[in-house]
C-alpha cells in the first residue's frame, strides 16, 4: 500500500517537474515582461488541452498497445500520414534544437563558458542517456530535478508584490503599449508552448515503453490531471516573476540570464543556483523527450522496431534516427543561431502542427475496434471537439499573425 | 414509370452475400497495419497484399474484377513507399513477401508466427545493427537501471 502511494506521488511529482521545457520557460518570461499576466488565461486553456490530449493518447496506447504514429499511418494512409510525419518531424527537430540550446544556455549561466562550447557536450550527454539509461530512471531523475523550478513560485512570494495589482493583471486585455495582433501572436505562441506535439508522441509511446495496461489508466490519469495543472502554475509564476520585475523596468527577455534576473533580486545567488539546476533538468528532460519523439514518429510510421525498453541492437534504426536528429541539432546550433529565437519560432510552429496529431487520436479514441469499452465518453468528446476547434483556429492564425507582427516585433 | 436496368449485370457492384465468421476489410483492417512477429517485435508496416484467384490465376498477370473469388497469398512490404505515395507499381522483385500462412492474428496489429530475425523484410534492420549500432560500445547491452 505504502509503495503504491509512493509510486503515485512520484508520478505526480515527475509530471510537475517534467511539464516545463525551453519553450515554456522562454515564452512565459517574454510574455510576462511584455504583457504582465494578461495572457495567463492562455496557459489555463493550454493546460486543460494538454490534459485532454495526453489522457486520450495515453488511453489509446494502454488499451490498444498502439502508439500515436502507428495509428496515424493506419488511419490516414501513407500519403497523408507522410505529410503529417514531415510536418511533425520538422517541428520536433526544431524543438530539439531549442532544448539542446536551452541546456547549453543554462550551463553557460552556471559556468560563464560560452554556450556554443556546451552544445556538443550537452548533445553527447543526451545521447549517452538515450543509449544507456532505463526509461523510468531517466524520467524520474529529470522530473524530480525539474521540480527545483519551484524557485520561480518562491521568488514571486519573496518579491512581495502588490497582490491586488497582480490579480488585476489577470484580466485578459491588450496593454496600451502593444497592438492587438502582437497580443494574439503571443497568445498562439504560449498555447503552442503549453501543447507541443512531441508531448503527445512521447506520452503514447512512453505508455507503451512503461508497458501500460488498462489497469494503469487510473494512475496515469491522476498524474496528468494533478501534475500538469501544477506545472501550469509554475509556468504562470515564471510570467509573474517577469511581470513584477522586468515589466516595470522595461526589460525585454532575449537571453537566459534575464530569465533569472527576478530570481536573483528575490532570493540572491542561492535561489539562482537552485533554479539553474531546474533549468538544466527541464531542458535536458525535454531534449531527451524530443529526441525520443523523432525516433518514435519515424519508426512507427515506417514499422521499424522502436523503444528504449529494447537494447539498442534490437531497435537499431530507431537509435540511428535519434543519433541523426542530435547531429542535426548540434549542426544547427553551431551556425551561431540564437537558441532563444529558435525557441520562440518552435512554439509557434508547434501550434501550426498540432491539429495534425490531434485529429487522428480523437478519431481512434472513438473507435470501438481499438478501444473496446474504453471509447471516449460524451464529456470527453464534447471537450475534444471544442479543443479541435481551438487548435484549428490557432493553427490557421499562427502564420498570418507571425507575418503581420514580424514575429512579435 | 419503372426504371429498368440497362446493360449487362455488373457482378462487382452486387452486395456481397453475408459470410460466416469475421469479415475483414482489406483497406481498413490490413493495409498500413503494424506487423509484429511471434515475440511482439515490430517487423514492418503492411504495404500491400498479393491476391490470387482460386482457380490459380495471379492478380499481377491478369486483371481480376470483383466477380472472381480470390485468396490472399502473401503480405507485401518493402521499399515501396515512393510508389504508394506517388503512384505506379514497383517491379515484383522489389517486394518482400510474408506468406499469409504465417499470420496468426489480426487485431490492432497483424501478428505472425515467425521470428522477425529470419525474415527478408528486416534485412535493413540487421544491416544497421551489424554495421553501425552494434559496433558502438554498449549497443548490445540492456539499458542500466542504476549508476
Amino acid at each position: 500500500m505504502k509503495s503504491r502511494l509512493l509510486t503515485v506521488a512520484l508520478g505526480i511529482l515527475t509530471a510537475i517537474g517534467g511539464f516545463l521545457d525551453a519553450g515554456d520557460l522562454v515564452t512565459n518570461a517574454v510574455v510576462g515582461s511584455r504583457f504582465g499576466l494578461s495572457l495567463a488565461w492562455v496557459v489555463l486553456v493550454g493546460v486543460v488541452g494538454i490534459c485532454v490530449f495526453a489522457h486520450m493518447s495515453g488511453k489509446v496506447a494502454a488499451v490498444s498497445g498502439r502508439a500515436t504514429f502507428e495509428v496515424i499511418r493506419e488511419r490516414l494512409g501513407p500519403t497523408t500520414a507522410g505529410l503529417n510525419l514531415a510536418a511533425s518531424l520538422a517541428v520536433t527537430v526544431l524543438t530539439l534544437v531549442a532544448e539542446v540550446g536551452g541546456i547549453a544556455l543554462a550551463l553557460q549561466l552556471a559556468s560563464s563558458v560560452d554556450h556554443r562550447l556546451w552544445v556538443p557536450v550537452a548533445a553527447l550527454a543526451v545521447w549517452l542517456v538515450l543509449w544507456r539509461v532505463k526509461f523510468n530512471l531517466m524520467e524520474n531523475v529529470t522530473g524530480l530535478l525539474g521540480l527545483t523550478l519551484v524557485g520561480f513560485a518562491v521568488a514571486v512570494f519573496l518579491l512581495g508584490p502588490d497582490w491586488g495589482d497582480l490579480a488585476a493583471q489577470l484580466v485578459p486585455q491588450v496593454p496600451v503599449q502593444e497592438s492587438a495582433a502582437v497580443y494574439w501572436y503571443f497568445a498562439v505562441a504560449l498555447f503552442g508552448a503549453a501543447m507541443t506535439p512531441y508531448e503527445v508522441f512521447f506520452f503514447s509511446s512512453g505508455g507503451v515503453e512503461d508497458g501500460w495496461t488498462v489497469k494503469d489508466l487510473a494512475s496515469s490519469r491522476l498524474n496528468v490531471m494533478v501534475g500538469f495543472p501544477l506545472g501550469g502554475l509554475l509556468s504562470v509564476s515564471i510570467a509573474a516573476c517577469a511581470a513584477i520585475v522586468l515589466l516595470p523596468a522595461g526589460i525585454q527577455v532575449d537571453s537566459m540570464s534575464q530569465l533569472t534576473l527576478p530570481i536573483a533580486e528575490a532570493g540572491g545567488t542561492l535561489l539562482v543556483a537552485v533554479v539553474i539546476v531546474g533549468l538544466v533538468a527541464a531542458t535536458f528532460g525535454a531534449a531527451l523527450e524530443t529526441a525520443l519523439s523523432t525516433g518514435y514518429t519515424l519508426s512507427q510510421y515506417l514499422g521499424w522496431s522502436w523503444g528504449k525498453f529494447r537494447r539498442p541492437a534490437r531497435a537499431p534504426r530507431f537509435h540511428l534516427a535519434m543519433i541523426l536528429a542530435l547531429v542535426v541539432a548540434v549542426g544547427v546550433l553551431m551556425t551561431n543561431v540564437d537558441p532563444i529565437a529558435v525557441t520562440e519560432y518552435s512554439v509557434v510552429f508547434s501550434a501550426v502542427a498540432l491539429p495534425l496529431t490531434y485529429l487522428p487520436i480523437l478519431v481512434v479514441a472513438n473507435d470501438p475496434e481499438y478501444m473496446g469499452e474504453h471509447v471516449n465518453g460524451r464529456f470527453m468528446n464534447v471537450l475534444g471537439t471544442v479543443y479541435l476547434f481551438i487548435l484549428v483556429v490557432a493553427a490557421l492564425a499562427a502564420i498570418p499573425l507571425m507575418i503581420v507582427t514580424e514575429a512579435g516585433g | 414509370m419503372r426504371r429498368t436496368r440497362t446493360g449487362p449485370r455488373d457482378v462487382s457492384r452486387e452486395p456481397e452475400p453475408r459470410q460466416p465468421g469475421r469479415v475483414l476489410d482489406a483497406r481498413l483492417h490490413l493495409l498500413d497495419r503494424q506487423v509484429l512477429d511471434v515475440d511482439g517485435m515490430p517487423v514492418c508496416t503492411l504495404d500491400d497484399l498479393e491476391l490470387e484467384a482460386v482457380d490459380g490465376r495471379s492478380a499481377v498477370d491478369e486483371r481480376i474484377d470483383g466477380s472472381v473469388p480470390v485468396v490472399i497469398t502473401d503480405l507485401l512490404t518493402g521499399p515501396v513507399l515512393g510508389t504508394r505515395v506517388f503512384g505506379g507499381r514497383p517491379p515484383a522483385s522489389r517486394w518482400h513477401r510474408l506468406p499469409w500462412a504465417h499470420v496468426v492474428d489480426i487485431g490492432t496489429a497483424v501478428r505472425l508466427s515467425v521470428r522477425s530475425g529470419d525474415l527478408d523484410a528486416t534485412w535493413l534492420e540487421r544491416w544497421t545493427r551489424d554495421h553501425i549500432i552494434g559496433r558502438i560500445p554498449g549497443g548490445n547491452h540492456d539499458p542500466e537501471s542504476s549508476g
